[in-house]
């Protein structure tokens, strides 16, 4: 995770996010931060039937959920989401906002397909990496037997042994030595075409 | 085998946030410090409230929907507390999470060291305790101690998927 650039600029003045947390005041917590931010428009929940309701009439640019949620499964309500198919809210990025990790929900947490893992407590800087993380997320979304969401495999680091893999992308032949001279540093800088990038 | 789809839908977030105006990021990362700390004394105050009911339930009969009562509690103690800066009461909340998490059947000295647990969050938000970083410190390493010996290591994630 890089280090955020203060002289960076983010715009969130027109994103709408929605906030599903255990208690008003870790509600009011994150509200604050994200109108630090220049969050427009943020709606508060602290049930999964409240959630389950605003995402029927609402439509949101980020979700941000703590799974111990009340009146519900906070993990239960993103699986949901995800299988719903309702557009645009089913492929909204979700930050997961986890407390303290319970030895029986880990492997339920990575497969809710949330875009992201936020360990609490939440301070300022952590978030803003995260939600400019998801934002910045070139990952492609993945239906595969129950699972809907962003691909979980973060890193690609070739087939599985003994396998030609399964992607189309994946080399069937090893690569061998290289049979021509190295480029050069001026040849691999014209490659690369920098750009200057707004965020 | 089952079917794999691909895809890759629009992220409406990336292009509302690469929009022209807007706040640089040193700026909004101040303003999210201002508007946190203009709720500090009343999350303070829902704190201590919650601090009071981990210490009723506490002197219940021990039951499943107790502790799990508890444990919501603590979570929520450890989460809005350590977001305050109270690190050492966010870290004895965690610690108490991690106790009550565990298999209650295994550890004969749970309920005393639940009960060692509360007492130090207690003592933590006491106002004397507020300036000494020392005292907050040695009550944390204490506590650290206690839960190594109990707690049960997190599972490896032995069977990672494939998409």
């Amino acid at each position: 995770m890089s280090e955020l650039d203060p002289k960076a600029r983010i715009n969130l003045s027109k994103a709408i996010v929605l906030i599903v947390e255990t208690t008003s005041h870790a509600a009011e917590m994150l509200g604050q931060i994200l109108k630090g931010f220049g969050v427009a428009e943020t709606h508060r929940c602290v049930s999964a039937t409240e959630a389950e309701k605003l995402l029927r009439t609402r439509t949101f640019d980020l979700i941000l959920v703590d799974p111990d949620v009340k009146e519900g499964d906070g993990y239960a309500l993103l699986r949901n989401l995800r299988s719903s198919m309702v557009e645009p809210n089913c492929f909204a990025p979700i930050i997961l906002m986890s407390g303290h990790a319970r030895v029986s929900k880990v492997k339920l947490a990575r497969d809710t397909g949330a875009n992201f893992f936020v360990s609490k407590p939440i301070a300022p800087n952590i978030l803003l990496e995260r939600i400019l993380w998801v934002a910045r997320d070139k990952r492609p979304y993945v239906e595969a037997g129950k699972y809907i969401g962003p691909d979980r495999r973060f890193k690609f680091e070739g087939p599985p042994p003994d396998s030609d893999g399964r992607r189309s992308s994946d080399l069937k032949d090893p690569l061998g030595e290289a049979s021509d001279p190295n480029m050069s540093q001026n040849e691999i800088d014209g490659l690369m075409k920098p750009q200057r990038v707004m965020i | 085998m089952s079917v794999v789809r691909r895809f890759r839908p629009e992220n409406r977030l990336a292009k509302l946030m690469a929009a022209p105006g807007g706040v640089s990021i040193a700026d909004a990362l101040q303003q999210a410090s201002v508007e946190l700390e203009s709720v500090r004394e009343s999350c303070m105050s829902a704190l201590d409230e919650k601090l009071n009911a981990l210490t009723t339930l506490n002197a219940t009969t021990v039951t499943r929907e107790r502790d799990e009562q508890m444990y919501l509690l603590s979570n929520e103690i450890f989460g809005e507390s350590g977001a305050f800066g109270l690190e050492e009461l966010s870290a004895v909340a965690h610690s108490l999470c991690t106790m009550l998490d565990a298999n209650a059947d295994c550890l004969p000295t749970r309920p005393a060291i639940i009960r060692v647990h509360i007492e130090a969050m207690r003592a933590l938000r006491h106002p004397d305790m507020a300036g000494d970083k020392a005292a907050r410190a040695a009550v944390l390493a204490g506590l650290r101690g206690l839960t190594a010996r109990h707690a049960q290591p997190i599972d490896d994630l032995d069977d990672e998927p494939s998409t």
